[in-house]
């Protein structure tokens, strides 16, 4: 039998391009492990107790990130609590009210831009809503700016999440005779309660990342402070002062503040991981 | 246990109980109150873009009022005599962004492909894991990695050598010459593009994998290979998609700001150079911003984020638009 | 089945011919809509109290639809319409006079795929009753033991009431909901192909569940299983395209059917 030159053309084709998909999968796995190893390496390198216990110090001199940590965490902790709820009701509209309406596209669409939206411009927006009019920087200006790129994170899931809701159970509820308020909280919130976790954790992991929007809300604070109406320590902006300064020491502390960072990240990617399949398991 | 007990003999009485009656008040009240209440969240949404772009608009108005449309098209950066143009900035977004996608979108296309069609079952979740994992990273750890590693790995070894064997080429050579200093626009452009393609690819994967199964088994069957399946089935059916993918990684990485301030460099020259140090829109902002002292500055520098704020909108929202068919937004998160 | 459920009421009723029985449900000219799509075409017809009634018919042929009106679900979504009079014990349900909250408590139901609420066995029956009426804790344990029991689940549940409701079987779930139906006390209980996604022995536990309920409330069952509608069905309504072409008792229709198309469909010419 002859061999047909276009079939092994074809098929050479063919291997070139899988060799290329693979050689473009090693290619974004090897920056990845670049990445992961320089963080681990250099920030373990530079882990020790102090980091925990001393805060930010002068340039020059060595010091710890306590106040850094504590600043981030508490204005986490505040963007959560301000952002959660009001992103699970807009994503209850749109899941419970406006499936398929105008408004809930028009809504959607514009969720959808906030979310992939530059976060420089979100923490300008702030500065211009929160810091100018009181002339200085705050903690509180920095939750907010927090919040709002957490917002749009939990709108999407939990729109996602409500709408996994098998409709049959939101019909029973009614059958028996519930309101709808009722039913979207006892009955729908408690199925899509592993979902809107889920989305939270998501928001929780990206906004401990970001760095921009704190630097036109928050700034910095080389003390501990107790205020949140003036600027405040926060982990990546210390970082970025740190890593942009000529001390060697200075670098350090940035490369365990990045380390804390990604391990918080990648442990709550984690976390979201094995909801999930807890989820399926349930379901 | 009692057997019949009046509490529960059979059927409810007929006929309206006071249950009934305030069951039925509490109904309209609640799910109206519920529904104004969900609504004015989701409204809030819509409050926030807005309200972004007012108050940016409203904080360059000054440096709009004084360049006009100079602002665009000068290229001076002059903090003491308060002469400040967006070019710089604005070229230096542009070229970075286009290094970023020119390496992203083959990339991202070739990891879609080994996903979706490659890749045994098992590893497809790890691998994809792994993809997703550089879009979780936080982008302050790409600028330590790109300043601390990368760019010193730049500057010592691909610089040189894209130097001489590039840079003595005609028309593309100016591009590739000039010191190795490491910091510049390709280094940008580079992290930039590696951001950038987590995304790219997810959105790619899901698109790809809505291909409806019989469309790809019926070219299977005529003897299709892999590779002609997805170029004549798959790419055909999600065209519009893919370039929505495209954009949305454009829409990324025109707003990145991290990455690119640690090693694109801060300069308010323009050179036509890759290796020469430049500077973004959000580089410009968050290098400066904390310095600007006087209210021109600081306007110049809110009339630059407005800038990037109206490009990204535009780019998003024809990403948006060019997913909406497939059903995709932005595929799966990390 | 459990003799305290045979003997709830005064005396064990004697199940009769459905024609000597009260018209507990009557429909009169219905049509229904989906936007400009009519699923129903003028459809009358009545449904005798304490029977259980079938309706049959192709897929496609509104029986579901049909079904639905009876509670007004269809009142959720926006674009679907019903034209026409439905009446219970002689009053109009489909005017705005007759609330929607007494309509759902005076009418259950129960649907093709078994829908627990994501909470306890305990919380799934007292939840929806709670909204109703305000019992203490041992009036609702009362309640629930009652709902189960009517529902052929408490020996199995009787010890594990705080677990989660999805721990249970298919069968059981369904079981399930139709105890937490049967806690808010219905007069009429709807039932949307309650045993197509179930196993035969849950079927057969259903199908017994339902004829001891039939001696006190009137039930209406959609089913595309001919066995099981001539199992357990006293009256039988045959639809075809959104229209009702034949009603009658049970042993009638399927063994002398009036019309050519009945005939057809029960004896599976066409399904």
């Amino acid at each position: 039998m002859a061999i047909n030159p276009i079939i092994v053309r074809r098929q050479a084709v063919n291997a070139l391009v899988l060799v290329a998909a693979t050689l473009s999968t090693a290619f974004g796995l090897f920056w990845l492990a670049w990445i992961l190893w320089t963080t681990a390496s250099k920030g373990a390198a530079a882990l020790k107790p102090a980091l925990f216990t001393q805060m930010t110090p002068p340039p020059g001199s060595d010091g710890g990130l306590l106040n850094a940590f504590a600043g981030s965490f508490v204005m986490i902790v505040m963007a959560v609590v301000i952002g959660t709820p009001i992103g699970v009701l807009a994503g209850t509209y749109l899941a419970e009210f406006a499936r398929k309406t105008r408004a809930g596209a028009a809504i959607r669409f514009v969720n959808d831009i906030l979310l992939s939206a530059p976060s420089i411009v979100i923490g300008l927006f702030v500065y211009q809503l929160a810091v100018r009019p009181f002339r200085h920087f705050s903690g509180y200006a920095g939750a907010i700016a927090l919040a709002m790129i957490l917002l749009p994170v939990v709108v999407r899931t939990s729109d996602e999440a409500l709408q996994l809701v098998p409709d049959p159970m939101r019909e029973a509820a009614v059958a028996l005779g519930l309101p709808r308020w009722k039913i979207t909280t006892k009955v729908v919130y408690r199925a899509a309660s592993t979902g809107i976790l889920t989305g939270v954790l998501l928001a929780l992991a990206r906004i401990s990342g970001e760095t921009a929007p704190l630097l036109f809300t928050a700034l910095n604070n080389q003390y501990w402070t107790n205020d949140f109406s003036g600027p405040v320590a926060n982990v990546p902006v210390v970082i970025f002062e740190y890593a942009m300064s000529p001390s060697d020491t200075w670098h350090a502390l940035a490369w365990a503040g990045a380390l804390i960072i990604t391990l918080f990240v990648v442990a709550l990617g984690i976390l979201t991981r094995i909801a999930f399949r807890q989820r399926h398991r349930h379901g | 246990m009692s057997v019949a007990s009046d509490a529960f003999g059979g059927p409810a009485p007929p006929g309206r109980s006071r249950a009934d009656l305030s069951s039925e008040k509490t109904h309209i009240l609640g799910d109206r109150v519920f529904q104004g209440l969900t609504g004015a969240m989701a409204g809030l949404v819509f409050l926030v873009l807005a309200g972004a772009a007012l108050a940016m608009l409203w904080g360059g108005m000054l440096a709009f009022r004084t360049f006009g449309a100079r602002f665009i098209y000068s290229a001076d950066w002059d903090a003491v005599n308060h002469r400040f143009g967006a070019l710089v900035p604005i070229y230096g977004t542009v070229v970075s962004s286009a290094i970023a996608i020119l390496i992203a979108v083959p990339i991202s296309f070739g990891i879609a492909i080994f996903l979706t069609e490659l890749a045994p079952r098992w590893l497809r979740g790890p691998v994809g894991a792994a993809i997703e994992l550089l879009a979780a990273v936080p982008s302050i750890i790409y600028g330590m990695w790109g300043l601390f590693v990368f760019v010193p790995f730049v500057a010592s070894d691909i610089e040189p050598w894209m130097s001489g064997h590039l840079g003595v080429l005609p028309i593309v050579g100016p591009l590739f010459s000039g010191p190795p200093i490491g910091i510049g626009m390709m280094t940008a452009g580079i992290i930039l593009g590696i951001m950038v393609i987590p995304f790219i690819t997810a959105v790619m994967r899901d698109v790809f994998g809505a291909v409806p199964r019989e469309l790809k088994e019926s070219a299977v069957a005529l003897g299709a290979t892999t590779w002609e399946v997805v170029a004549k089935v798959s790419l055909p059916y999600t065209r519009t998609a893919v370039v929505g993918a495209i954009f949305l990684g454009l829409g990324r990485a025109l707003g990145e700001t991290m990455a690119v301030t640690f090693v694109l460099g801060n300069a308010h020259d323009f050179s036509l150079s890759l290796f020469m140090p430049g500077n973004s829109i959000a580089a410009a902002i968050a290098n400066e911003f904390t310095e600007a002292d006087s209210p021109i500055y600081v306007s110049s520098l809110i009339a630059l984020g407005f800038l990037l704020f109206v490009v990204t909108f535009i780019v998003l929202a024809l990403a948006k638009l060019m997913l909406v068919r497939l059903g995709q937004g932005e595929g799966r998160q990390a | 089945m459990d003799d305290r459920v045979n003997t709830l009421g005064d005396q064990p009723i004697v199940l009769d011919e459905p024609g000597g029985r009260r018209a507990k449900i009557e429909m009169r000219n219905l049509s229904f809509f989906y936007g400009k799509h009519r699923a129903l075409k003028d459809v009358s017809a009545e449904f005798p109290e304490n029977t259980i009634s079938a309706i049959i018919g192709p897929s496609g042929c509104g029986k579901s639809t049909l079904l639905r009106t009876v509670n007004g679900m269809f009142e959720l979504y926006p674009g679907q319409r019903a034209q026409g009079e439905i009446l219970i014990d002689g009053e109009e349900v489909l005017s705005k006079r007759y609330s929607r909250a007494r309509l759902r408590r005076n009418v259950g139901m129960v649907f093709q795929k078994p829908t627990p609420f994501v909470l306890s066995i305990y919380e799934n029956i007292a939840f929806p009753v709670r909204h109703y009426e305000r019992l203490s804790r041992s009036e609702m344990d009362e309640r629930v033991e009652r709902a189960l029991t009517q529902a052929a689940l408490w020996e199995e549940v009787r010890d594990k009431l705080k677990r989660s409701a999805l721990a249970l079987s298919g069968g059981q779930q369904q079981r399930l909901c139709i105890a937490r139906t049967l806690a808010v006390r219905p007069q009429v209980l709807l039932l949307d192909e309650p045993t197509s996604a179930l196993d035969p022995i849950s079927t057969a536990k259903i199908e017994e569940l339902l004829t001891q309920l039939a001696r006190q409330l009137t039930v209406l069952i959609v089913t595309h299983n001919l066995q099981q509608a001539a199992r357990i069905s006293q009256k039988v309504i045959f639809m075809l395209a959104g229209e009702v072409i034949e009603a009658g008792d049970r042993e009638e229709l399927f063994v002398n059917p009036k019309d050519s198309r009945t005939s057809d469909y029960v004896t599976g010419r066409f399904g």
